[in-house]
């Protein structure tokens, strides 16, 4: 069992105004294609002037998602940058490739070969926080948010001193990977508003969407605005193994499931996957609201990392956004929240957050 | 010491042949693996790289696979032949029921085989052979190709910082051990050749045409490998206990960030230099116990003058090193694993490797690579060195057990 760790601040970039604006209380943002992409704010206040202009989408929104994390943690270097990304930078993949193919392997831009890295976003960052410490990028599936914060507890644990480690995610989806996926039936074959996707759960397949989101974590409690308690990483899941390991990562930190108050489940209207939340969410009491996500962001590698960032609003709001709400449950106070959440490619992952006292 | 990591089992595939004993004879011998490609379907027929010599359908064949109705791509078949020597001494059964983490490290997944087959993923066509391999691009597809065929369920992670990729996955696998999440760790990375990643390093006008020269005056660049390499690692007293062969002690390692440039390190070696020293205070040793330094010397004209400097700066001219990749080619996400093995090899045998190919002295540099194999030698402690795009830079120390 490990340690729980303390989260100081959180950004997300997302198809919501998640990032600037209103926030998801009030706006929805819709798309009725199957897609949904990201809103893109102006990234010119976060990252070099002169480094932006050869940047593509995902790099400047990992980059800017974390320095925006950075500064509302009041925190200019962290101690240790950690990553984790399901596809890196398809837009400079696809770009490199298609130019490999039409030009006959010559000629290429270096540039698009770069920032297909997965680590270059972590190395940008590095490079505008002076941060020389650990630093270290996971590409694991539907399960890259989970290790990268796995790690960041490990990190923490190791070191009896204060330190603070950025942990941050980021998925791009773009026309050509929704035509690759399509073909393996990730989506939807007809044409359904993103807003009542979750309804239309007796068809396999789901919306495609992106997003980023960075956390700053620390192993002290000062300024935290929500503690991380554990995480479980599940291969190959089922209704009955989410159920068991929910019901162990709350025994291993002493929460009845009538604490719960709020569960965050990542169902996605796809029929194959529906049923994977039912024998956890039989656990559950009158207490406990039901929330859903997908139809806000779409489905991506990393996208628990959204339902992190949208138990931080409850914490600090004490408020659900109506967007989201499946079903109310009776507790006026969001203490606890369990995420459920599942990825295609057969993962699923169960988290537990708290308020701090 | 009770929390000790050692390293109780190894599997290796590289362009030097199939398994340790054949790799650790060429290594003896001096026989590099660079040669033209001669599966690797690329317009670059002139290229030299360390390609693995056994096609596809070999590799398939080795492993017993029916190459016609699995999606693996080359990617996948190197790292489960790797795998394949890595279980050889181990009782599988048992290995199952056991705690056990799989921590790989890769660049570009699959896309040895995606290459080929991108303009079928595009198109409007939905039938095909490609679309076995539509779920093959990313990283960890290999990872799921090697617990897949060998029936195994660990706990599972992918690691992705470029050149340095394996070397974090030694990390993280100790780390585990460490702070008791699983009892054992099988830990390293793999990489294919691919096109992709040919003309990346083109792009980037760092690939010489000919056999690289690693800290040579007149160096001009890298050559392209592939490969993989697993280590198991475990805890000393588990090891004891099961009354099995320890290879090394794995005794020391940093990973630190250059936060100098996206591709470039800092000239003045300053990130290589935070890097070994890191690993050299978590293993508690002083510059003088090691005995061997495996460089990352990928005849760059930029990591080599840096790394050169680094170990200047910290070891002068007192500690033998070499770089092993003009052996090899640079194996990328797998150079970190390869080199670990290379360096317990060193360490055991007594002997340092030479560096093929050098002859001018840098100009920068007072020290100079050790130019033939040397044995007798009495090694406790090996440092061996991958540094990665993004600035990330990592030391690992073996030791005796």
């Amino acid at each position: 069992m490990m340690t729980p760790v303390y989260i100081l601040s959180a950004s997300a970039i997302s198809p919501q105004n998640t990032f600037d604006g209103d926030g998801i209380y009030e706006t929805l943002i819709t798309s009725d294609n199957l897609k949904l992409f990201v809103k893109e704010p102006d990234y010119r206040s976060y990252i070099n002037p002169v480094a932006i202009r050869r940047m593509s989408r995902l790099i400047k929104r990992g980059i800017s998602c974390g320095m925006k994390a950075l500064s509302d943690a009041g925190i200019k270097t962290p101690d240790a940058i950690i990553t984790g990304t399901g596809l890196g930078s398809m837009t400079d993949t696809e770009r490199f490739l298609k130019d490999m193919i039409a030009l006959r392997e010559e000629a290429l831009n270096p540039t698009f070969f770069i920032q297909s890295t997965y680590n270059s976003v972590n190395g940008w960052i590095s490079l505008q926080t002076q941060s020389t410490g650990y630093n270290q990028t996971y590409v694991n599936r539907g399960l890259s948010t989970e290790m990268s914060l796995l790690d960041a507890q490990l990190f923490l644990q190791e070191t009896s001193e204060a330190a603070t480690v950025l942990v941050g995610t980021f998925d791009e989806m773009t026309d050509d990977y929704f035509v690759v996926k399509n073909k393996i039936d990730y989506w939807k074959k007809e044409s359904i508003p993103s807003n009542e996707i979750l309804k239309h759960n007796d068809t396999p397949g789901t919306i495609g969407g992106e997003g980023a989101a960075f956390f700053v974590l620390a192993n002290r409690a000062t300024k935290a605005i929500a503690i991380l308690k554990g995480i479980k990483m599940l291969q190959q899941p089922t209704s009955e193994i989410i159920a068991q390991e929910a019901i162990q990562l709350l025994q291993e930190h002493g929460v009845t499931w009538d604490e719960i108050d709020v569960v965050i489940m990542g169902n996605s209207g796809d029929s194959r996957f529906e049923s994977l939340y039912s024998n956890a969410l039989d656990c559950l009491s009158a207490n406990t609201s039901l929330l859903a996500f997908k139809h806000l962001t779409g489905e991506y590698p990393t996208a628990t990392s959204f339902a992190i960032w949208l138990s931080i609003q409850l914490f600090n709001n004490q408020r659900i956004p109506k967007n989201t709400l499946l079903q109310q449950g009776t507790a006026t106070h969001y203490r606890n929240i369990l995420i459920l959440n599942h990825y295609p490619l057969n993962t699923a992952s169960v988290l537990l957050l708290q308020e701090p006292a | 010491m009770r929390d000790n990591i050692v390293i109780t089992s190894a599997g290796i595939v590289s362009a030097l042949g199939i398994g340790y004993k054949s790799n650790a004879e060429a290594l003896k011998n001096g026989l590099s693996g660079l040669r033209q490609p001669q599966f690797l379907n690329t317009l670059h027929q002139d290229l030299l790289i360390g390609e693995v010599c056994l096609s596809n359908e070999d590799l398939a064949d080795k492993l017993s696979i029916s190459s016609t109705t699995v999606s693996y791509t080359r990617t996948g078949l190197l790292a489960m032949l790797a795998i394949e020597e890595l279980l050889a001494s181990l009782d599988i059964a048992a290995l199952r029921k056991e705690k056990l983490a799989f921590i790989n490290a890769n660049t570009v997944g699959g896309m040895c085989s995606v290459e080929d087959m991108y303009l079928h993923f595009i198109a409007d066509e939905t039938q095909g052979d490609f679309v076995r391999y539509i779920d093959t691009l990313d990283c960890a597809a290999s990872t799921k190709d090697v617990t897949t065929h060998f029936g195994l369920n660990p706990f599972t992670a992918t690691i992705s910082t470029a050149c340095s990729s394996a070397s974090n996955a030694l990390i993280v696998g100790a780390r585990m051990i460490t702070q008791g999440l699983v009892d054992k760790a099988i830990c390293g990375g793999c990489d294919a050749l691919s096109r992709f990643t040919v003309n990346g390093f083109l792009s980037l006008k760092n690939v010489d045409r000919e056999a690289c020269k690693p800290f040579d005056e007149h160096r001009n660049g890298l050559n392209l490998g592939e490969g993989a390499a697993f280590l198991m690692l475990e805890k000393e007293a588990d090891a004891i206990k099961r009354g099995t062969t320890i290879l090394a002690r794995f005794s020391g390692y940093n990973n630190t960030n250059d936060a100098y440039h996206p591709t470039a390190p800092s000239p003045d070696g300053a990130g290589a230099l935070r890097a070994m020293t890191g690993a050299l205070k978590k293993a508690n040793l002083t510059t003088e116990a090691i005995g061997y330094i495996n460089a990352h010397g990928t005849a760059t004209i930029n990591n080599d003058a840096a790394e050169g400097r680094a170990i200047e700066k910290l070891f002068g001219a007192n500690v033998p090193f070499s770089s092993t990749k003009p052996f090899t080619g640079h194996t990328l996400a797998a150079a970190g694993a390869v080199e670990a093995i290379f360096s317990i090899m060193a360490l055991n045998g007594n002997c340092i490797f030479p560096n093929l190919n050098y002859s001018t002295p840098m100009q920068e540099l007072n020290i100079a690579p050790v130019t033939s194999l040397m044995t007798h030698q009495n090694i406790q402690h090996v440092l061996s060195n991958s540094f990665g795009f993004g600035g990330n830079n990592v030391s690992l120390i073996f030791s005796k057990a």
